[in-house]
């Protein structure tokens, strides 16, 4: 049948022939059209490109042929070949006097050409002539073509008459006027910038079209600067209005729906105008509304400017009506049996819970459903949206989620995204930290060659730290527990270089120290992870250093050291390595077993990496040397930028020290320094990326000879970590830099004494970051994402988000503020503060749950209070406190509050004094019947299931 | 900038039509082409008509033997693009009658020069069906 049709057709065509259109363009149309293999196309394509070769470089084409030859050209190129020889030809046909040859030429130029190809200046000509045509469709051909290929430097020599044509009376050519101009701005905006009022005022254009044209820069500028063009906002409410109305042409109509695109493009401007702006967002709630109300739903493109609606709605400042309205819409897609709609429900409710969160919970199925959906878009959406709900009470189950899905797939770019959301995530909520080092571990494992090397940093930082506080066991138990596990990681055949550097670290530093591994045996692991990585040379440094603080436990503890001969060869194949970093760590390392346990114990004291170093910033010790030389005739020092007059260059540096000081660090003006012990505070190490090792050892080995043990010492005593600090500090922020002088840098070696102030203050920063385990990085780096991540997720951070959402809000407005407090009410409640409110919503499942395991064991225990204490680990109790009491009658306290617990959420996430017990408590738990359940339940509940007949296994599932 | 591309390809992975708002070279084409075309083949009718690709984002449409493609960025409402390529869809068929992929490929400028009038700088800038073809068919009579 469709056979037939296409005979009918191909008849009908080659009797046509008034397209002039040749039998031999038809044949080759129809052979392509009937090859049944990507080989068999190219054949044809390739005896095409000699055909036209020759046939293009005679010289007595006619010209209706050329036009055809183009038109074979362009198919060349479309299907993957070279057509360059033919560019020239397509350039000479925009000087045709023929409309149709002249757009033809001017098509194929804006497919072959990009904006930068040297053809490009034969046109510009063309253009400037073209513009200035009687022929309306001819300056609409040129302005097309003035869109794709003016650049930068072109644009000067047509911009006068593309501003002239925006007065033009064909609508046609405003319409693409304005879009010249528009292209122009995104060339360059500089370039145009005196122009931009023109946009305004095609914005008020008798004709549609190019209203509608219009809107497109005016929704680039409007991204941009909000501000300039909030008095506009009245104008697109009314134009959005009238179109609503059905003001616009008939002709503007798709499937009843009243100029849909043009309704959406207003409604992307409105969202940004009305965003965080109470005065704009009142003028939009009717049209809002309306337009809500009157949508087609069983249409796609109502649909389409339904979803636009709840953008809308969730970007601008919140309406109780609309918000209603938008839930509701959001249910009907959700519901729905169309995937797309599916997708674009779970999309919408991602934005809307960002707003009220309490939303999430009516949708939990629909929700799990979309997760378990074999549909990857489907999928990755909904990873999406649980990746903004998470809080500290369900990032278990997302992130195991997450893991097995990144697992799964092959996908680079998703692997990566993924990856950097689970450490995000993880780094962000974790509720433990063993189970930070296990996520971390999996994370690494499976996409360890996708992640930032920071993340590597933290996950040491994190195992060296600790919990924080002075609680020895526990660190001891979680040092203990990343040993035994890497231990068992470390015999992998294939792991990311990132992972086995933590893991050498990690042995290396405590391997020993809990006495249930022997130094042989942990030595000998490193061996064969070096020997099975034995390409990678910085794994290899990391291995031996981390022998050599074992070694140096070793004897320090008093023990005889034995070195495995595998270890022997190890140290002997290094000695005589090309790397000269590797060199240098065997040496120290031969070096430092040679020493008695007295002066071992100093140089690598146990467990010193959490310790501060303090930094002689001055050189001070130097002072002396260089009085001498002053004196004897020497030039005083005169810093390198004042020198070369670059006193930018250091900015530029500190500002973006990740990517230039790797390209920088070997600067001449670096050597005076590093027989300077250069240390600086552990804690604040941690915000310097994993540097590449090379680069401290040339420092140290530079001076090696000048100085004896004390160089030996400072190489070898100070981890990896601790040499980059120096560097750091001379590289990196000024910020990193303020730690008090020391009289004399050689005291803090080892000694604990000389340094107590400095680690009482680490000590108590540490503390604080427990959750939050850079703080640094919250306080300085905090992305805009994460605010927003903060903002939509139902914790304690949704203070900020209520916060960020009111602050417009005057403090007389009371009205609103009780307007809306049920809301909030009912978002705090039915989410985090469920525990401390348990009356509000009592999950009927839960107390099933409840009743049964309370029969069991517990009868006079309250499952809420339970769940208080197990659940509620890192949330700010006295955020819940504070909203819970100044709620109902205080709102203004409550906009107070919401103030301090942001700020300080923000600088550092204090977790309540608890955490440690609960956490504790969480393991001998396991046995126990009625808080296992109850943990269970409440996990599920929290991350947005509630338990029903309907699904049964999605349980077994997501708890498993 | 919203539409970053818009690919017409046949069931047998073969491009159509190909038209791109940002500068790809060649063999990046090509490479974009075969790997996007593998991946919406590949789909169920049931499935999304979205698909997630490098950076962008592919909303396709399959009328018979011919699958409509477009990239766009994150910012797109997906729907409405899916909508676009009906509408695209349409003026084709008001235009030819009965439109199919033999259509395309006889008068490969015409479809080129109906997306110029829809489609500028990555922007849908006209979607009123006279508007678009209203050049079109006074070059027609012209030549």
């Amino acid at each position: 049948m469709e056979q037939l049709k296409t005979i009918g057709r191909e008849l009908a065509m080659s009797s046509q022939g008034g397209f002039g259109q040749s039998k031999e363009f038809l044949d080759l149309i129809k052979s392509i059209g009937e090859t049944r293999s990507k080989a068999e196309e190219d054949r044809i394509v390739l005896r095409e490109i000699d055909t036209l070769k020759a046939r293009l470089s005679s010289p007595n084409t006619p010209k209706f042929k050329l036009k055809e030859y183009l038109m074979r050209l362009i198919y060349v190129e479309m299907l993957g070949h070279d057509a360059s020889f033919g560019y020239i030809h397509a350039v000479k046909m925009t000087h045709d006097e023929s409309l149709s040859l002249k757009r033809t030429g001017y098509l194929a130029v804006t497919l072959f050409l990009n904006e930068d190809h040297d053809l490009i200046i034969l046109i510009v000509n063309t253009i400037q002539k073209d513009l200035k045509s009687d022929n309306y469709l001819v300056v609409c051909a040129a302005l097309n073509a003035v869109c794709r290929l003016i650049n930068e430097e072109t644009i000067p020599a047509v911009l006068p008459q593309v501003v002239e044509l925006l007065g033009h009376q064909k609508e046609a050519v405003r319409k693409k006027a304005v879009m010249a101009l528009h292209r122009f701005y995104q060339r360059s905006p500089g370039s145009v910038s005196h122009l931009i009022s023109n946009f305004r005022k095609r914005l008020c254009d008798n004709d549609p079209g190019v209203m509608a044209a219009s809107l497109c820069p005016l929704f680039d500028l409007i991204v941009i600067d909000v501000n300039s063009y909030k008095d506009l906002t009245v104008s697109f409410v009314n134009i959005l209005k009238q179109v609503a109305e059905r003001r616009l042409p008939k002709s503007y109509d798709y499937h009843q729906m009243p100029a849909p695109f043009i309704q959406i493009k207003l409604l992307k401007i409105l969202s940004l105008l009305g965003n965080g702006d109470k005065k704009s967002s009142e003028q939009m709630y009717t049209i809002l509304g309306d337009i809500i109300r009157k949508c087609d739903s069983d249409s796609n493109i109502g649909n389409a400017v339904l979803y636009e609606c709840i953008c809308c709605v969730s970007s601008i400042h919140p309406n109780p009506k609309l918000l209603e309205s938008a839930a509701d819409t959001i249910s009907k897609f959700l519901k729905s049996d169309s995937h797309n709609l599916k997708y674009l429900g779970i999309d919408a409710l991602g934005r809307l819970i960002r707003i009220s969160p309490e939303i999430a919970e009516q949708h939990q199925l629909a929700v799990i459903d979309c997760l378990e959906d074999p549909d990857d878009t489907l999928k990755r959406k909904t990873f999406d949206l649980l990746y903004k709900m998470t809080k500290s009470s369900n990032v278990e189950v997302i992130v195991d989620r997450m893991i097995d899905y990144m697992i799964s797939i092959n996908d680079h770019h998703y692997k990566t995204e993924i990856a950097s959301r689970c450490v995000e995530l993880a780094e962000q909520f974790a509720p433990s930290n063993q189970w930070f080092i296990q996520t971390m571990n999996k994370v690494f494992e499976h996409a360890g060659d996708l992640v930032n090397p920071k993340v590597a940093h933290n996950l040491m930082r994190l195992i060296a730290e600790g919990f924080g506080e002075d609680d020895d066991t526990a660190d001891s138990q979680l040092r203990s527990s990343a040993v035994e596990s890497y231990l068992r990681i470390i015999g992998e055949p294939k792991l990311p270089s990132n992972f086995l550097q933590v893991i050498c670290w990690v042995l290396g530093e405590y391997g020993t120290a809990d006495g249930k591994y022997s130094a042989s045996y942990i030595t000998g692991k490193l061996c064969d992870a070096t020997e099975a990585h034995s390409t990678d040379d910085t794994v290899k440094a990391y291995a031996v250093t981390a022998l050599m603080k074992i070694y140096s436990f070793e004897i320090a503890a008093g023990r005889k050291v034995d070195m495995l001969p595998e270890c022997q060869s190890l140290i002997e194949e290094l000695l005589a390595s090309s790397s000269t970093d590797l060199q240098q760590r065997a040496y120290e390392l031969q070096a430092v077993i040679c020493l008695d346990a007295r002066a071992v114990e100093n140089i690598m004291p146990m467990d010193a990496n959490c310790e501060d170093i303090e930094i002689d910033k001055n050189l001070s010790f130097l002072d002396a040397y260089v009085q001498e030389s002053l004196e004897k005739g020497a030039q005083p020092y005169i810093p390198e930028d004042v020198r070369s007059g670059l006193s930018n260059i250091s900015n530029f540096r500190s500002q973006d020290h990740e990517s230039s000081t790797h390209a920088l660090r070997f600067e001449a003006y670096e050597l005076p320094k590093p027989s300077v012990p250069s240390k600086v505070p552990s804690v604040l190490s941690s915000s310097a990326e994993l540097v590449p090792i090379t680069q401290p050892s040339y420092v140290a080995e530079v001076h090696q000879p000048a100085s004896s043990a004390l160089t030996v010492s400072s190489s070898g005593s100070s981890e990896l970590k601790l040499r980059l600090e120096g560097v750091q500090k001379k590289w990196g922020r000024p910020a990193f830099s303020s730690t008090t002088p020391s009289p004399s840098s050689s005291d803090t070696f080892g000694s604990n004494n000389g340094t107590t102030q400095h680690e009482s203050i680490s000590s108590t920063k540490s503390k604080v970051h427990n959750v939050s385990y850079d703080s640094r990085k919250q306080q300085t780096e905090v992305s805009s994402e994460k605010k927003k991540l903060a903002a939509s997720l139902f914790g304690g951070a949704s203070k900020s988000d209520r916060k960020q959402s009111y602050s417009g809000q005057k403090v007389s407005k009371t009205n609103s503020h009780a307007s809306d407090k049920s809301i909030i009410a009912e978002a705090t409640s039915s989410s985090d503060t469920a525990a401390v409110r348990p009356t509000s919503q009592p999950p009927p499942d839960l107390l099933d749950l409840g009743e049964q395991t309370v029969t069991s064991s517990a009868p006079s225990v309250d499952p809420f209070k339970q769940l208080e204490g197990l659940l509620n680990l890192t949330q700010d109790t006295t955020n819940l406190s504070s909203s819970g009491v100044s709620m109902p009658d205080a709102p203004d306290l409550m906009s107070i509050y919401a103030d301090m617990s942001s700020s300080s959420q923000s600088t550092t996430v204090a977790p309540p004094p608890n955490v440690t017990k609960a956490h504790l408590a969480k393991q001998p738990s396991k046995g126990s019947n009625v808080q296992e359940f109850l943990e269970k339940d409440a996990l599920v509940r929290q991350v947005g299931v509630t338990p029903s007949g309907q699904n049964p296994n999605l349980f077994k599932d997501l708890l498993d | 900038m919203g539409i970053r591309f818009i690919l017409m390809v046949n069931k047998q992975g073969q491009t159509r039509l190909a038209q791109y708002y940002e500068y790809l070279t060649l063999e990046e084409r090509r490479a974009l082409e075969g790997e996007i075309v593998r991946k919406c083949l590949a789909r169920t009718e049931q499935q999304c008509s979205f698909v997630e690709h490098r950076n962008y984002k592919i909303v396709y449409r399959r009328y018979a033997s011919l699958f409509f493609l477009v990239g766009v960025d994150n910012e797109e409402n997906e729907l409405a693009i899916l909508e676009f390529i009906h509408l695209l869809v349409e003026t084709m068929d008001r235009h030819f009658g009965n439109v199919c992929e033999l259509d395309v490929m006889f008068h490969l400028e015409k479809a080129h020069f109906m997306l110029e009038e829809m489609v500028m700088n990555g922007c849908i800038v006209e979607t009123s069906k006279a508007n678009i073809l209203s050049p079109i068919q006074l070059m027609d009579k012209a030549s």
